[in-house]
């Protein structure tokens, strides 16, 4: 087996770091009225900016392809490669732009570079470790040399106010059902990569990638965050698909992104208890980790789960959190990359420091952790 | 590292992995799957406080007879259990009284017994409790104690909202919601008092914790099966 070094990282988001009053200058307001949960709901979420691939006329600037283009050629400048060398492609997002065909060959296409192993992962915030791991496992083997991994979103189109207005009356539009109003706040758009090599770069920093875990709960859980049905309940909901005409699904809300709140608290026992048996397997200690990179923020893991880690010797000591959710938005399977191009950029690592990413998936329950050392080659 | 706290956060980690476990199946078995999703009928509810009810009659009774397993050399442990017994032992009336508020049977109430999940439930927890210095049953305790702490609150107002019950109704489950959670810092403290030396009972605390878990699902999986 070979090893698997990240060796370097590149990220594209579109358009301005966009405020949280300019919102819905951009995404619009569901029958032109304003929703009353906004400010709450960034208060809650604590993101302070985001970028959206649309404009304020709606326009739309880029598609998903394009941006996770834009990063895979940022990071194989970061790794002081070219394109042509890239032999696998391995791609993640929650929505590419096309029903049919697959994202990995519209973000190849987009490339346009030679002919390559291609993968693509459709799936919430976790494709991104899905991706990730197909590409690990790859240099591990020695089937590949150069692999790119990118993770992309265009959350934004989802957020229009015609996605919503078969589902809220206009009455509801100031206070429209939280299932569907908090991701409007919370999802934005934007695009990260990584290149994964078996050897580190022969100057700066690489990440070795010592283990990448993940595991599904679906079997204990519906799905929290869905588009394509309008009911999380496998008794009433049906797939967009068994309507009789796509508009048919439309008008019955199947068509809009939404999410499950309290399914989605059930499940944070469920991660912790997937975080300590990694604990436990891999051996390693939460005061050896250097910087715990969570999809995820310190805020919204409570007070009683807080508790439960510290009795159980798990805690991550807080200033170790590395996370740029506040600046850059959630962007789902984007994230994790977003975080590790900011972390080599603006961390001074140093070899031998550990990394700790986590990223839990609320679409149906998905938990995948990835630990990584810090390598450097001399003329750092 | 200071070693008792690492052997007790060993325990608690093992302990919360089988809880974490325990709790998300939980929402599987088919009862607390209708709760959750809002379809209980008030029957339902009857048929919940009736098979508890045996259980926690029971439950202050193997806390008293694991007492009475607990010899000399550990004097302060036997008297938090003696405590822990006798803070519990009658709360079975707080249950019966919700339960005939909510239009349950007294005749059926008192002629009661065990589902068959509850009959082995109980024959488990009386024959851990009969073993010398049974301590395994700390993990017991961390998941029967946990249901209290974590789920009882989302449980009795879920209950609640559902029937149009007032908070008297469902006193049972708020009562246990407030008042569990004193009994996890006391499992941690109890931890860390040195018992962990016994090599070994690491080990059994947590299968005892996986061995209960799982016939407490069997209790609920067997609502109503006599």
């Amino acid at each position: 087996m070979q090893d698997a070094y990240i060796t370097g990282a590149g990220r594209f988001l579109p358009g301005p770091a966009l405020s949280n009053k300019e919102i819905e200058d951009y995404i619009g307001c569901i029958h032109g009225q304003p929703s009353a949960f906004r400010a709450a709901t960034l208060r809650k979420n604590g993101i302070k900016s985001r970028h959206y691939a649309i404009d304020k006329n709606g326009n739309y600037l880029y598609t998903n392809a394009l941006m996770a283009a834009e990063a895979v050629k940022a990071a194989t400048a970061d790794a002081k490669r070219d394109l042509a060398s890239i032999q696998l492609l391995a791609t993640s997002t929650t929505q590419g732009d096309l029903l049919v065909p697959g994202f990995a060959s519209a973000v190849h296409g987009e490339l346009g570079i030679p002919p390559l192993e291609l993968a693509s992962f459709q799936s919430v915030c976790a494709s991104s470790m899905m991706a990730f791991k197909n590409a690990y496992l790859n240099i591990k083997a020695g089937e590949n040399e150069v692999a790119a991994v990118c993770g992309s979103e265009f959350s934004s189109r989802w957020f229009r106010p015609g996605f919503y207005e078969s589902c809220v009356s206009e009455n509801e539009a100031r206070k429209p059902p939280i299932d569907l109003d908090f991701l409007r706040w919370t999802l934005s758009d934007g695009a990260g990569a990584v290149i994964v090599e078996p050897k580190p770069k022969s100057r700066g920093v690489s990440l070795q990638c010592d283990w990448v875990e993940l595991k599904s709960f679906a079997d204990r859980f519906d799905p929290c965050m869905y588009a394509g049905t309008n009911s999380n309940s496998s008794n009433t909901g049906k797939p967009w698909s068994h309507y009789q005409t796509p508009q048919h699904a439309y008008q019955d809300g199947a068509m809009a992104l939404r999410q499950d709140f309290e399914l989605l608290y059930q499940m944070f026992p469920v991660w912790l208890g997937y975080y300590l048996s990694l604990m436990e397997k891999h051996q390693f200690s939460p005061g050896n980790i250097n910087y715990f990179l969570p999809h995820y923020s310190a805020r919204s893991l409570g007070e009683e789960m807080k508790k439960l880690m510290i009795s159980a010797g798990a805690m991550i000591p807080e200033e170790r959190w590395f996370n740029n959710l506040t600046t850059v938005g959630n962007t789902g399977s984007a994230s994790i990359f977003l975080m590790l191009e900011e972390l080599l950029r603006s961390a001074e690592l140093k070899p031998g420091q550990t990394i700790l990413c986590f990223v839990p998936e609320s679409g149906r329950c998905i938990a995948s952790f990835m630990h990584l050392t810090v390598v450097s080659q001399e003329g750092n | 590292m200071n070693g008792p706290h690492t052997a007790s956060q060993s325990v608690m980690r093992q302990l919360i992995i089988t809880w974490a476990d325990f709790e998300s199946r939980l929402l599987k078995v088919p009862i607390i799957e209708r709760i959750m999703r809002g379809q209980l009928r008030l029957d339902d509810y009857r048929q919940i406080l009736l098979n508890h009810r045996q259980q926690v009659i029971e439950g202050s009774r193997w806390i008293a007879r694991a007492a009475s397993s607990i010899d000399h050399r550990y004097a302060e442990l036997r008297s938090t259990f003696i405590r822990h017994a006798n803070t519990e032992h009658r709360d079975y009336q707080m249950l019966d009284e919700n339960y005939l508020t909510v239009g349950g049977n007294k005749e059926r109430l008192l002629n009661s017994e065990k589902n068959i999940g509850s009959e082995a439930l109980s024959a488990w927890m009386f024959h851990q409790a009969s073993q010398p210095n049974p301590f395994d049953l700390l993990g017991a305790m961390f998941i029967i104690e946990g249901l209290g702490q974590k789920f009882a609150r989302t449980f009795a107002q879920k209950i609640q909202q559902q029937l149009n019950l007032s908070e008297e109704q469902v006193s049972f489950y708020l009562y246990h919601a407030d008042h569990d959670e004193e009994h996890i810092g006391e499992l941690e403290a109890t931890l860390q008092s040195g018992i962990l030396d016994d090599e070994g009972l690491a080990a059994r605390i947590a299968k005892t914790a996986r061995v209960t878990a799982r016939l407490y699902l069997l209790q609920l999986e067997e609502l109503g099966n006599y």
